[in-house]
């Protein structure tokens, strides 16, 4: 018997059902690899005795060699997603470290430490130095460009 | 999945397959197109879905199946996580 063996097929219905044995694969490997065929098909997947039964309905009307290949891609998509799921577990403790490591990077900038110096307000508070309004010159105008707007005067200089 | 007319339908879904917080997820997301009951049998989640909307342009009865698996796997993988 194949891996995944195509039960039925019915272009006609628009359906397709596989059988796979439950030993084959991991649950999350049959979720991950069903996930992928959802926005095409409508999938409901049961279990009969020693074998997962996953039971596809085009959402469109396809051939019968379309399905076909969908049956294959299916098998692919599992193989894909098994393989995937065992690079993780072999690297989950190199990806947790990584992301820990990052994150502690991250997190240390944000808070100075106690005993530095204090790091300057991105937003000087009033009556700061730099918002003295005799260094900034917003007030003495010396360029002459702070006088209200008066139609009547436009032009006349 | 059958339906005895167009406005109820009976869905069995395998207990090791979908969760039922999953299902229940999913009523919740389609509580507006039609009625939901769930109840255990054997080794399925039977639901029982009722008064289904016909002025829903797509498969209300597959769509929730989808959504139910979906959320299965999610919830699968958040408690493996």
């Amino acid at each position: 018997m194949r891996r995944v063996q195509i039960e039925t097929l019915d272009a006609t219905t628009s359906t397709l059902t596989l059988s796979l044995d439950v030993g084959l694969y991991p649950r999350d490997v049959l979720y991950a690899a069903a996930y992928v065929f959802l926005d095409r098909a409508y999938v409901l997947l049961d279990r009969q005795d020693s074998r997962f039964i996953v039971r596809f309905r085009s959402k469109r009307p396809l051939e019968t060699s379309v399905f076909e290949a969908m049956a294959g891609e299916f098998e692919n998509e599992l193989l894909a997603q098994a393989l995937r799921h065992q690079v993780f577990d072999a690297n989950q403790r190199i990806i947790e470290d990584v992301v820990a490591v990052a994150i502690g990077g991250a997190s240390a900038g944000a808070e100075p430490a106690a005993g530095s110096a204090a790091e300057p307000a991105l937003i000087p508070l009033r009556g700061h130095s730099e918002l003295d309004d005799t260094e900034d010159g917003f007030l003495t105008d010396p360029a002459g460009i702070a006088r209200p707007f008066e139609p009547g005067k436009q032009g006349s200089e | 999945m059958s339906s005895g007319d167009l406005d109820t339908a009976t869905v069995r879904l395998h207990r090791t397959l979908y969760t039922e917080a999953a299902i229940t997820e999913a009523a919740a997301t389609f509580e507006g197109l039609a009625s939901f009951a769930v109840r255990a049998d054997g080794e399925h989640h039977v639901v029982e879905i009722s008064a289904i909307s016909r002025d829903v342009d797509g498969d209300v009865v597959a769509e929730f199946c989808n959504f139910a698996l979906a959320n299965s796997a999610r919830i699968q993988r958040s408690s493996d996580a």
